[in-house]
């Protein structure tokens, strides 16, 4: 039984000449961990800014769940720009809804350059991401009406801390932490706002290799705990191949290859990308 | 793990603060009994009061979420205007409207409804200023509601709107503080409660803003002032909480207008000028940005000095023959600013920093423990 999660169509992101994304295709399917690896600047971030709404693509569509979460043609200006070559394809209505929608419908992300709240402790960081999940309103929250709900929001993410493994340090300031847990409490915090799919932006970046190799086991386990979907972006080739199981390479925003591990490790198109072999 | 996770007891600190807020409340209800009235002492605390409920509100707004917002004076005008307009008496309308015949609202309320009302007559006009304001960032934010405040003002001069507003005149006879004494038949007062009224709206208010800031709004809040696009990506709608902070800060600051009414007596909206949401700025600077114990302790330092403790430099001092140099008309606010001056370059995050009472309490707990 395969079903799509997250399907992109011909996605493509430019800004003014620069075509950061250029007719991106991607499935993925309910309980797979999916890669998107590539060279520096090959657009990997700039999807994932599309997915979760951070940037209006220029053109393309983003189904989550079968539902579009993101769909748009070029227009004015950018037609004339335009540099992909679906650009007619979806002259249907535009569909555009901002990162807080779309990580209500159940799609939750890590940023790359870690942002945390560095005003607030590393328990305060979870709690805060159970804020969307409330059904309380301004009033009942002010005048504390919602003591059961907030006690459970607190239980939560208690929990979630140490699924982590970071309840011993819960009430240090959330940036004074190392960087790997950091990075940790970045994927608690994501897990917090109850996904379905979990988007990782390099969360081994900074992290030597027992510990990159901990992430891995990490990742797999919250796949099977919270019953999740993941697509993760890496450098580390070793973590990569251990826990995916689908590659896609991206480079100068272009798909060049998909498939398997195996698949891609023998791929010369990938080989070629990441070492500047011949033009073929 | 307990104690985060479910309420615990009131800690020690806890029971501390409440003991500390109570104890003040306390001298103030017997400091009004046993000093003369006309003691320099109650205009500080009832100015205090009214200044520190106006700075917490603006503290909520940029030190809770991180807006710049500058139209502080704007929204204490609405409510100003709107208390006085509706608690003026009946009997009196002819003689403060006496340009517009006794003006178009021929009612008036009482005191707590009329003060909701100025609150939420603030809110309303923070809502609407807030659609197309709030999207704007940083400087360009704190120039339109700066402008916002400015235009405000104009409007309420207006002559057109006289029947209502009373035009460029002011509005006077409606209850003020003092209203508040509990006078016995021949008129004599028999219990002072004027300075306690303001004392006691101002508590309810910040009380209220601080279990805001502290329930998982307050959370979402802080979470925008610290990273809005972490915020927005863990599912906070920045448009929507950004509204509801400033509406609410809105509210608060026109209850605040309405007690500025209350402790001056007279309304008029040129004196609601810009300045005046620069010196709520400067308290919430002096107090700690991010900090509302802060915020209430520098207002009325900040008062008591502007009021009161400086006001020796404004007048000449002759010993004998000698006329003590530099102390003339002024001079108190050129010693003013160099105090300011010296507080923001060497207290750069103001008295208090992020911290708050408790944490204070819990500090000193804290360090015992240690030994």
């Amino acid at each position: 039984m395969s079903e799509n999660v997250l399907k992109i169509n011909h996605l493509t992101m430019q800004f003014g000449g620069v075509v950061a994304v250029n007719d991106l295709r991607m499935e993925i399917n309910r309980g797979e961990i999916v890669a998107l690896i590539g060279p520096n600047g090959a657009g990997k971030t700039t999807a994932f800014n599309c997915v979760t709404g951070v940037y209006e693509p220029t053109n393309g569509e983003i189904l989550f769940e079968g539902k579009p979460i993101a769909r748009n043609h070029p227009t004015g200006r950018m037609r004339k720009l335009y540099a992909g070559t679906m650009g007619d394809a979806y002259r249907g209505r535009i569909v555009r809804n901002t990162p807080d929608q779309i990580t209500r419908r159940g799609i939750a992300r890590t940023f790359q350059n870690i942002r945390l709240f560095g005003s607030m402790t590393v328990f305060e960081n979870v709690l805060l991401a159970r804020h969307l999940r409330r059904s309380s309103n301004v009033l009942t929250a002010m005048l504390r009406i919602n003591r059961r709900e907030e006690k459970r929001m607190r239980e939560d993410a208690m929990q979630l801390l140490r699924v982590v493994g970071l309840e011993d340090v819960r009430d240090e300031r959330a940036t004074s932490l190392p960087y790997g847990k950091q990075r940790l409490l970045e994927i608690a915090r994501a897990l917090a706002t109850e996904p379905s799919l979990l988007l990782l932006d390099e969360p081994a970046a900074g992290m030597n290799p027992q510990e990159t190799e901990e992430l891995g086991t990490f990742i797999q386990r919250i796949k099977k705990q919270f019953n999740l979907t993941i697509l993760i972006i890496e450098h580390h080739m070793n973590l990569i191949m251990d826990i995916s199981d689908r590659i896609y390479v991206v480079d100068f925003g272009r798909l060049i290859a998909q498939g398997t591990p195996d698949e891609i490790q023998n791929n010369d198109a990938v080989i070629a990308a990441y070492l500047g072999g011949d033009e073929a | 793990m307990q104690s985060i996770a479910t309420r615990k007891k009131p800690s020690r600190a806890h029971i501390l603060t409440a003991v500390i807020i109570a104890a003040v409340y306390a001298l103030v209800f017997a400091a009004e009994q046993l000093l003369p009235a006309s003691s320099m002492l109650f205009i500080v605390l009832k100015k205090g009061a009214t200044y520190a409920l106006v700075a917490v509100s603006m503290n909520l707004l940029n030190g809770f979420t991180g807006i710049f917002s500058l139209g502080q004076a704007g929204f204490m005008l609405l409510g100003a205007y709107t208390f006085a307009i509706f608690t003026i008496p009946e009997e009196s309308r002819e003689i403060v409207y006496q340009y517009y015949n006794g003006g178009l609202i021929r009612f008036a309320l009482p005191v707590i409804p009329a003060l909701v009302l100025s609150g939420l007559v603030a809110a309303l006009f923070a809502f609407l200023v807030g659609l197309p304001v709030l999207k704007l960032k940083s400087d360009y934010l704190a120039i339109a509601t700066l402008g916002f405040a400015e235009i405000i003002r104009a409007i309420f001069q207006w002559d057109k709107l006289g029947a209502i507003t009373n035009g460029s005149n002011m509005l006077h006879q409606f209850p003020s503080f003092s209203s508040f004494n509990i006078r016995n038949a021949q008129g004599e007062v028999v219990v002072y409660l004027s300075t306690l009224v303001p004392f006691v709206i101002a508590g309810v208010c910040i009380a209220l803003i601080v279990l805001l800031i502290n329930s998982t709004y307050g959370r979402a809040l802080k979470a925008i002032r610290d990273d809005e696009t972490a915020a927005e990506a863990m599912g906070v709608n920045l448009f929507h909480h950004k509204q509801l902070a400033f509406c609410i800060s809105s509210f608060f600051a026109g209850i605040g207008g309405a007690m500025l009414a209350m402790y001056a007596c007279t309304v008029q909206a040129k004196s609601f000028t810009s300045a005046m949401t620069y010196e709520i700025l400067l308290i919430v600077v002096l107090g700690g940005v991010g900090s509302i114990t802060g915020s209430c302790l520098s207002a009325f330092l900040f008062v008591a000095c502007s009021e009161w403790w400086l006001r020796f430099l404004d007048n000449t001092y002759t010993i004998g023959s000698f006329q003590v140099p530099l102390l003339r008309n002024g001079f108190r606010l050129v010693v003013f600013s160099v105090i300011i001056m010296v507080v923001v370059l060497f207290f750069r995050k103001g008295i208090m920093g992020e911290r708050e009472l408790l944490d204070l309490l819990r500090g000193r707990k804290g360090k015992e423990a240690a030994k």
